[in-house]
């Protein structure tokens, strides 16, 4: 009888395993990354921090693999109707963080609410709309062949439509975008991902607890909870990884990746990134500007590989052009230019031999050193005479200063959201656009219409060694006209106790899918 | 002349001043420290072997060299760079001066506020005297670096930054002697209620003496010895305000370091290797501020004869 009890129970023990492996998500992560997110609305920026925040309280359609392909999330399936049309399958049975029943009308009301954000519009430009079959079909239509149109669906992350339908108590619109504004979305949230924000002071901690109704059950992810602290002090977050007081922090300062190499507790994570860093020259606050010749000597007088090796302590790639080796739009022929000589002269012969004073911001906790890199830069333009007048803040303060253009020189780094060249140029150097949405974080005000036509025409062209040929002269247009000054492409990493791991759950984007991180 | 000064000279000399300065070797070497940092400070561009607030001599090629004798040092920077290639040596010198000339500074603007009131309340007394230790009393209340804080915090937003970090080091000697000017109102106010009562007040009174020269010519010079002793560690007291406020990012800019920003930049990298960025900086500011606090007991022990130890 004993024997037979114990064989039950063996069995029942079995049975439950696979339930059980997700119903324990019983472990606390403390997480410390240098900063927190600025907003709950994932559709009022488009930043690295939001998208971190949207893979960790809503799921997208598809998402990429760590390989870069993609793999279904709460679309099933997706086929191919015709040539500008996509049809997506939905999962059947998924629930909001709100209980509301997930369908395809959520997926029509973010995908408009995407359409109307001034962040995301321009990613959604190609599209023409939505067509609802059923409850849980529906198709996407681009207005021409899109050759990128998955590479967006990972941007859709459905929002639970009744949550955000209808109006506060006092008669605001739930569903309203203001950016760095309050609206009910910044400070309210219903996804379908893994957590829940249960507590939120902005600057100080942001609290997530495992939903409970979270569909995805075949998830290794056994985390129940993760407390998220800002530290923005390099040295204090690399030290509170190694003294045990958080289990997991990004990103990792190269100056301290050794330390944490040799560190037997410690567990470091690197990957060469594709995140470019780079300045813009504002020509409608500085009339200098819009001459190329004194574009060009600011190109001539930055030394990228000089801020790469001894800043970034090699832990960066010096950058000529936004396009990554890799990237279609790569192109070989260009090298950093640094020359002093040659950037004197050409401020010589543009006529400001004397040089001007010009302002320049910098966040200091978004980038990796971002606030070193900027001195440096200001170091470097004293040298053709140019003062900088240079004010470093934190994010959270920075991009309502970066949307206003507050300074002359401001840096920005940028990741291809489309993992594609093209948008390196609708974001970043397109004729600025608030109604399209083109040229939303073009800084510079650099504007050329024949090489935005270029892009659009690579943006249509199918055959890919012509679009690479396109793009690649793009770049070097872009070169020759000094319309920004690239810096260097942003390498990663990121740093774990040894019982947390967390290679599985990293990607070269840099969004870290915690719901599936196992911690031993 | 000659005579005066001659005879001023061997009065010094033979005063107790001078004789328990000779007995004391803690003063000495305080003093001949203090006197050596303060001219070091003084003919810094001298001295210096690169402007540090030159920005166009800076590379950051040179970044984090270390300081000579380990390997991989360049003699042309002894101390070593920071990370932005900046000579240390330089730096130091010019912050050493930045450092001194806030910490004199803030205390003269001190002094002088701190006599003024404290003269007024212990003299007058009555309305005079309780609105001026009222306010005192809120202004003590506060900590000396949260006033700091919001007066510096609001003088960079209203002058904006490139403005700010040319009249930084005025501000900040505004910033932190208006701070502290109720420590010294306190200390002479309670010398002159104390003086007031005694005779040569009453004598000067029955002459017909002005409110005004009593004040100032009669019971001031007997408050002096105390207003020199807290004055003393006032400067130290400066410094480290000055030293704090930097390394918060409230004070100098970081293109012109004083000795708290410069501990401050190297920072991130102390526990990565290149810790002479901090430490170096850090030991400069502790000798400074331990010299003037040792010279201040002594002056204590010198200047009050009940703690005279014979």
């Amino acid at each position: 009888m004993k024997k037979f009890l114990a064989a039950f129970v063996g069995s029942m023990a079995l049975a439950a395993a696979p339930v059980a492996l997700s119903a324990e998500a019983t472990k606390e992560l403390k997480v410390a990354y240098d900063s927190d997110p600025v907003t709950l609305d994932i559709h009022e920026q488009l930043s690295g921090g939001i998208l971190q925040l949207s893979h960790m309280t809503f799921d997208p359609l598809i998402r990429w693999t760590k390989d870069l392909g993609f793999e279904p999330r709460l679309a099933e399936s997706w086929e191919r109707v015709d040539e500008n049309t996509m049809r997506f399958k939905l999962r059947k049975g998924v629930k909001f963080h709100s209980g509301n029943e997930f369908t395809s009308a959520d997926v029509k009301f973010t995908f408009e609410r995407l359409k109307d954000s001034q962040d995301f519009k321009a990613i959604f430009k190609p599209f023409s709309g939505i067509n609802i079959i059923d409850d849980y079909t529906f198709e996407l239509v681009t207005s021409e062949p899109y050759p990128l149109l998955l590479n967006t669906a990972t941007y859709i992350f459905p929002l639970d439509s009744e949550f955000y339908s209808g109006k506060t108590e006092d008669g605001k619109d739930k569903g309203a975008i203001l950016k760095h504004g309050n609206s009910f979305a910044s400070e309210n949230l219903s996804g379908t991902g893994p957590f829940t924000v249960a507590e939120r002071r902005q600057g100080v901690r942001v609290e997530f607890e495992r939903f409970d109704g979270y569909w995805d059950t075949q998830s290794p992810g056994n985390v129940g909870k993760i407390v998220l602290t800002p530290i923005k002090e390099n040295n204090t977050r690399v030290s509170a990884l190694l003294s045990g007081g958080v289990d997991f922090i990004a990103p990792v300062p190269p100056n301290d990746l050794e330390r944490i190499r040799n560190d037997k507790d410690a567990n470091l994570v690197t990957m060469s990134g594709t995140r470019i860093i780079l300045f813009h020259m504002n020509q409608e606050r500085v009339e200098a500007f819009k001459n190329p010749k004194v574009r060009q000597a600011i190109a001539y007088a930055i030394n990228q590989e000089g801020i790469a090796a001894k800043i970034m302590k090699g832990f960066a790639t010096p950058a000529a052009q936004m396009s990554p080796a890799g990237y279609q739009g790569h192109n070989e022929n260009l090298k950093p230019r640094f020359d002093v000589a040659k950037a004197q002269q050409l401020m010589k012969e543009a006529g400001y031999e004397d040089g001007f004073t010009i302002t320049m911001m910098s966040p200091n906790n978004r980038y990796v050193n971002d606030d070193k890199i900027a001195q440096a830069a200001a170091a470097m333009l004293a040298r053709i005479n140019i003062k900088v007048d240079l004010k470093t803040l934190p994010k959270a303060q920075y991009w309502p200063e970066y949307d206003n253009r507050a300074a002359d020189m401001m840096l920005i780094g940028w990741h291809a959201d489309t993992e594609d060249s093209a948008n390196f140029y609708e974001f970043l150097t397109f004729c600025p656009d608030a109604g399209s949405g083109s040229g939303q974080y073009n800084a510079g005000n650099y504007c050329n219409p024949e090489i935005d036509a270029l892009v659009q025409k690579a943006n249509v062209e199918t055959d890919l060694d012509k679009r690479a040929a396109m793009l690649q002269e793009v770049e070097q247009r872009l070169y020759d006209d000094a319309a920004f000054i690239p810096l260097h492409w942003q390498d990663l990493a990121w740093a774990s106790k040894k019982n947390v791991n967390i290679e599985p759950v990293l990607n070269v984007m840099n969004f870290p899918y915690l719901g599936d991180l196992v911690v031993e | 002349m000659t005579t005066a000064t001659v005879s001023r000279w061997d009065r010094f000399r033979e005063s107790f001043f001078w004789h328990s300065f000779k007995r004391d070797k803690v003063a000495i070497v305080s003093f001949a420290v203090l006197l050596m940092m303060v001219m070091a400070a003084i003919f810094a561009p001298l001295l210096a072997p690169a402007d540090p607030y030159d920005l166009a001599q800076i590379n950051i090629m040179n970044s984090e060299l270390p300081p000579v004798g380990m390997s991989g040092a360049d003699p042309a920077f002894p101390l070593g760079t920071d990370a932005q290639g900046r000579d240390l040596l330089s730096t130091i010198l010019y912050g050493t001066r930045v450092s001194l000339m806030i910490g004199f500074g803030a205390v003269v603007l001190q002094a002088f506020l701190g006599i003024l009131f404290g003269l007024l309340a212990g003299y007058l007394g009555g309305k005079v005297d309780a609105i001026l230790m009222r306010i005192a009393d809120v202004q003590l209340s506060f900590s000396t670096l949260m006033v700091a804080i919001i007066v510096g915090a609001v003088f960079k937003a209203s002058f904006g930054n490139l403005m700010f970090g040319e009249i930084a080091i005025y501000m900040l000697i505004f910033i932190i002697g208006v701070a502290e000017w109720p420590q010294i109102a306190r200390t002479v106010r309670a010398s002159v209620l104390a003086e007031k009562k005694k005779e040569y007040v009453d004598a000067a009174k029955v002459m017909g003496f002005g409110t005004r020269r009593i004040m100032f010519r009669h019971i001031l010079p007997n408050t002096l010895s105390p207003i020199f002793v807290i004055a003393t560690v006032q400067i130290a007291n400066a410094i480290i305000s000055e030293a704090a406020l930097s390394f918060l990012g409230l004070g100098m800019p970081e293109t012109q370091p004083s000795l708290g920003s410069l501990i401050k930049s190297g920072f991130d990298y102390i526990q990565s290797g290149s810790w002479w960025i901090t430490l170096i900086p850090g030991l400069v500011l502790v000798v400074l501020v331990l010299v003037i606090n040792l010279l201040g007991d002594w002056l204590r022990d010198v200047m009050n004869p009940r703690l005279y130890k014979g």
